[in-house]
């Protein structure tokens, strides 16, 4: 099940490439959700009616487009390095999707969620990290 | 932002389950196939027995859901905020494993966990 290949320019340009994917899939969600911000859901038809109107937006189709493509990227990377590799590129996302939220959205991020941030960043490597070391025990 | 953060990280925590049990089906559909995919013939017809279970339809459906919700979640707070959170599904995940794979859990895996909890802690705090 191992193997143990070096990240190489190609795989690590996929890896990105990953990122730059979850990133536009990201903005496009929040593009779908932007226009019902004020719909306020108490019933089963409330919510419905929430989804259809979301079904209904270009940007949710764009959306579901990159995470469709993600997949097969993601498939693909897989099968060629090992999963605590390709996890450390692939969560720039953590960093690059609060970057877009100040762009577009003009979202303000104070210091101390950066700090969050970054412990998060670090929890998800160390959990990658371990699913390769107990790969290699057994 | 209108609504309270406890509302949010309450919607973040049913998306993030939804999608935590939409893996978990798909892994065990996945399972209880052969997975011995070498070419591309046996690649398609992996696919085609993959579709003939009811487990992965059953994924499927919690997808959508996750992705409702989460679509819910966007409408009402920030991008930033809802996708730090949203790291949590590494933690979901984790007791998943640990409880219906029994898979086996490493201390490092623990380490990251609460490292994630405590930055998911401070993004909330602000």
């Amino acid at each position: 099940m191992r193997k143990n290949r070096p990240l190489t320019f190609i795989l690590f340009v996929l890896i990105v490439s990953t990122d730059v994917l979850e990133t536009v899939a990201q903005f496009c969600f929040k593009k779908t959700a932007l226009l019902q911000h004020s719909v306020t859901i108490t019933s089963i038809s409330d919510a419905l009616r929430f989804i259809s109107v979301a079904v209904a937006n270009p940007f949710l189709w764009l959306a579901l487009l990159a995470v469709a493509v993600l997949f097969c990227l993601w498939v693909t990377i897989l099968s060629k390095i090992d999963l605590s590799v390709a996890i450390p590129v692939a969560s720039f996302s953590y960093i690059t999707i609060p970057l877009v939220s100040i762009i577009f959205f003009g979202e303000k991020i104070p210091f101390l969620r950066w700090i969050g941030i970054g412990f998060i960043l670090l929890g998800v490597i160390l959990v990658s990290l371990s699913s390769h070391r107990q790969g290699k025990e057994t | 932002m209108e609504v309270g953060i406890l509302f949010i990280v309450s919607l973040i925590v049913c998306t993030d389950i939804f999608d935590t049990v939409s893996q978990l089906s798909m892994k065990l559909a996945i399972n209880q196939l052969d997975a011995q995919v070498n070419s591309w013939k046996k690649a398609i017809a992996f696919l085609f027995n993959l579709l003939r279970m009811p487990r992965l339809w059953l994924s499927f459906i919690f997808s959508a859901a996750s992705l409702s919700v989460w679509l819910f979640v966007l409408s009402k707070a920030d991008l930033s905020l809802a996708y730090s959170i949203d790291s949590m599904r590494y933690i979901f995940i984790t007791i998943a494993s640990l409880i219906i794979l029994r898979e086996r859990i490493g201390v490092m895996r623990w380490i990251g966990i609460v490292s994630i909890v405590f930055g998911i802690m401070l993004v909330t705090r602000v």
